[in-house]
């Protein structure tokens, strides 16, 4: 065994805690400037250290359990909540040969592991024995659960393109045209989809906090709150590190710019996506939970299964093969 | 028969003990919630078994499926039941009844035991590694395609069936 076997975890978990302060300090910095506000300014210069205070502030807050509470299955959620979300960060391929784990069933395993954090919200959930808690709980479960289906269809079409589910493998494909082209339909399907799987505006409804207070995390303070926080923004690296790969190309440079190190073009693809998803946020208001389950099943869906069709047929058409 | 440490056997030995454990506590729990959980533990545990036998796929279905979508689905059904636990669950039996009863146990896996290592077992082990997604879907759309399609349409039938019945009861 290697050191890096041990050691590039815990870089890769660095890495991603860093990536989690700035991005909040982005999101908010972002927000604020397109709604005509400064942002966190006060905390170091130009506000960059406003995150570090909120997290130090969290740590040192006193650790709150209700009396009520179930105590082992409150202490437990967080951690089950946020296991899956550093644990799909293996399968991720930053460039041709900087990745941890090179499976061949790469882009199952993110999709399954990712499910089981669904357990730790509902787990958080229900131990808190509160009601809003429980309610914002089975909201995200729910929503979780119908907009994984959509998510799964909307890439089937880039599998069947590349015949392989290794995320690697992925990448070397789209090495003259990017997936986003010819996968169009299940491009615009998979980002919304993905939207409502990382519970960001306007999917956010387990956390509507003028109906449901905060949702499921609504008893959890200090460092058990910070994990479920944590979760959510490790989730929101790796999906942009998904869409990045199964869409825009993962490290393949843009118009044969190959003077730019691979390791650039993906953080560049990747930066774009988080900006988006801060972007969606800061324009559109939050949606009805009938209309969230609409979407999901009536026009997502549906959507989702033409695209795989649509993909099917182009796929035997002379010429237009090349594509596909 | 020596087994041999390698690190395999030690993943095996790890992931069988959290099989089993995850088996007990679901049964020593009092709260269904703490049942399912220790349910789902025990087997995203085998899915690592899976993983043990080059079964990748298998594994990852397993964890897709019965850790996330059916434990999900149950702690649904659950949660909207009584939250408050009958906390009557003190020691009743006699001393004697549970020596009994560890004897028996004791005796019946000793016999299982014996029996299974006497067991010589026929044939040749398969070589699992050949076992990728790719000879899979061959075989599943290829040779055994016949049966996956009727499969598929007594899924099906079943789904419009749950949604007639469930149509008729918002109905009524």
């Amino acid at each position: 065994m290697q050191a890096m076997t041990f050691i590039g975890p815990v870089i890769l978990l660095g890495i991603v805690l860093g990536f989690v302060t700035i991005a909040i300090l982005f999101e908010r910095k972002v927000i604020g400037w397109m709604q005509g506000r400064h942002g966190p300014n006060r905390v170091g210069p130009w506000g960059v250290l406003q995150s570090v205070a909120d997290v130090l502030k969290l740590l040192l807050k006193e650790d709150i359990i209700p009396h009520q509470a179930d105590r082992s299955l409150f202490k437990w959620a967080p951690v089950i909540a946020f296991i899956p979300a550093f644990a799909v960060l293996a399968v991720i391929p930053y460039t041709s040969s900087l990745f941890f784990a090179d499976i061949g069933v790469g882009l199952l395993y993110y999709i399954a592991v990712s499910s089981i954090t669904t357990i730790g919200v509902l787990a958080g959930g229900w131990a808190s024995n509160n009601k809003y808690a429980l309610l914002g709980a089975m909201r995200s479960a729910a929503q979780m659960i119908s907009y994984e289906i959509p998510l799964v269809m909307a890439v089937i079409g880039v599998v069947m393109s590349v015949g392989s589910l290794n995320l690697i493998r992925i990448v070397e494909a789209q090495k003259d045209l990017w997936f986003i082209l010819p996968q169009f339909i299940g491009f615009v399907v998979f980002f919304i989809s993905s939207l409502a799987e990382l519970n960001r505006t306007p999917f956010d409804l387990p956390e509507a906090e003028s109906e449901l207070v905060a949702g499921y995390h609504v008893e959890y303070t200090g460092f058990r709150f910070a994990f479920f926080m944590l979760t959510e923004y490790v989730y929101v690296f790796a999906m942009a590190g998904l869409t990045t790969v199964l869409f825009l190309g993962g490290w393949n440079p843009l118009f044969g710019m190959d003077f730019i190190p691979p390791i650039i073009w993906f953080a560049l693809k990747f930066s774009l996506i988080v900006f988006a998803l801060f972007w969606i946020r800061a324009t559109l208001p939050r949606i009805r939970i009938d209309q969230l389950m609409q979407l999901g099943w009536k026009v997502l869906l549906p959507l989702a299964l033409a695209n795989i069709f649509l993909s099917a047929i182009l796929k035997e058409i002379p010429w237009i093969n090349q594509f596909y | 028969m020596a087994l041999s440490l390698s690190g395999e056997s030690i993943a095996f030995f790890v992931l069988s003990m959290m099989a089993i454990g995850g088996g007990i506590m679901m049964i020593n729990s009092t709260r269904v919630v703490h049942m399912v959980l220790a349910l789902a533990f025990s087997l995203l545990s085998i899915a690592g078994i899976y993983v043990l036998l080059h079964a990748e796929f298998l594994a990852v279905v397993q964890v897709l499926i019965y850790t996330g979508a059916i434990s999900i689905l149950m702690l649904f059904g659950i949660m909207l039941t009584k939250h408050k636990v009958d906390e009557e669950d003190g020691w009743s039996g006699r001393l004697g009844h549970s020596l009994l009863s560890f004897l028996g146990v004791g005796a019946l896996f000793a016999i299982v035991m014996g029996v299974i290592y006497r067991t010589p077992f026929a044939g040749k082990v398969a070589a699992t590694k050949s076992f990728t997604v790719e000879a899979l879907g061959k075989s599943v759309f290829k040779q055994y395609v016949i049966p996956f399609e009727l499969t598929s349409i007594l899924l099906l039938v079943a789904l419009v069936g749950a949604v007639i019945l469930a149509k008729k009861e918002a109905d009524s």
